[in-house]
């Protein structure tokens, strides 16, 4: 069995749908295998359930190299920052802080291992997931102008937002046995 | 003296990296750190005092500038033998984690225009070039003057940090080439 099989069966039936979605898109898409899990590890680091990104990485490890899965960390972790700070600038919409320098180093998103678009990608997909209008706007824009389809940005979002909910659906019981013991 | 814009000048020097018996020595050009930035600073003469504060400064430092992508080259007109004897014999200098180059030609020196015109050794020069060779921040003081590696440190970091993210996109902007 899977990890990702493994991890499906300790979702609460409260969230099956969830349990449902998680097999559905990490399946056969428009994706190539490596958008696809490239995606799912970002989208695992950024939705910060350390069970999920556990069984979605050792999963990931027998379909790509190391160079994806590295590529996605960096994704998970620079949009982690540049999210908060674009949405920020974005958000005020104020010419004084348009023409500041962010003074932030990100070199990293100019050199992936991988594919540049594949990376822009995983970008996208961590941005659904931080909720950020105009980085979605922008790295949408981006990787589509570098040749992907709206079919294939669609299936990565699907996986954002499927792994997103599912980090939230493994902390239910989590949750409940703290509420339990909070009543004892 | 070279200046923002210039070339780096081709070298090749030895230079003392270890007080390793057998791997004290290395020799060094314009193209062992290919794909790298490199800080390349000098000062007047070994067995000074200023010399090793400052020489020590930039080693504690040596992972920021790793992290930067960037590789410190310290030198002076001394010969490698004097380098290698300096480092054995000052505590701060053992286990520098970069090389010291030995222009005692006064090749490098002269070609980057930095040898004090009485003395005739390197004034206190740091070079901030990029992986394409090319000079992007010059800064010299005089010979008693140390530095401030914090200051080296703060230069390359704004040399480096472009706003490399679609993100930076502004409505009506053409968006960033992926290709």
């Amino acid at each position: 069995m899977s990890s990702i099989e493994a991890i499906r069966e300790r979702i609460p039936e409260a969230a099956r749908d969830l349990r449902l979605n998680l097999g559905a898109v990490l399946g056969e898409s428009s994706l190539s295998e490596t958008q696809r899990w490239g995606t799912a590890v970002a989208c695992a680091y950024a939705a910060r359930n350390p069970e999920l990104t556990a069984a979605i990485v050792a999963d990931a490890k027998a379909k790509v190299d190391e160079a994806v899965i590295d590529d996605a960390r960096a994704a998970a972790a620079l949009m982690g920052m540049n999210n908060v700070y674009y949405r920020f600038r974005h958000m005020i919409g104020k010419e004084a802080y348009q023409t500041k320098p962010a003074r932030l180093r990100m070199q990293r998103i100019a050199r992936p291992n991988g594919s540049k678009v594949d990376f822009e990608l995983y970008c996208l997909a961590v941005s659904a997931i931080n909720g950020c209008e105009m980085c979605l706007q922008s790295h949408e824009k981006v990787v589509v102008e570098g040749g992907l389809s709206d079919e294939q940005v669609h299936d990565a979002v699907r996986i954002a937002a499927t792994i997103h909910g599912a980090a939230v659906a493994l902390e239910l019981d989590a949750g409940d046995r703290a509420a339990a013991e909070l009543a004892a | 003296m070279l200046t923002v814009g210039d070339k780096l000048p081709s070298f090749r020097l030895r230079a003392a990296v270890s007080i390793e018996k057998g791997k004290e020595f290395a020799e060094i050009d314009d193209k062992s750190y290919e794909g790298k930035w490199l800080v390349l600073f000098a000062w007047p003469r070994d067995f000074t005092f200023v010399c090793p504060t400052e020489i020590a400064a930039f080693g504690k430092k040596n992972r920021e500038f790793a992290d930067r992508d960037a590789q410190v080259l310290g030198m002076s007109t001394d010969g490698h033998f004097v380098h290698a004897a300096w480092r054995r014999d000052h505590a701060d200098l053992r286990d520098l984690p970069f090389p010291m180059l030995a222009d005692d030609k006064r090749e490098l020196s002269t070609a980057l225009g930095i040898l004090h015109k009485e003395e005739g050794v390197c004034l206190r020069a740091t070079f901030i070039v990029d992986p394409k060779g090319v000079i992007r921040h010059v800064s010299v003081n005089d010979l008693d003057v140390g530095r401030n590696v914090d200051e080296v440190l703060r230069v390359l970091d704004a040399l480096q940090t472009d706003e490399l993210c679609p993100c930076n996109w502004q409505k009506g902007d053409e968006t960033l080439k992926v290709a």
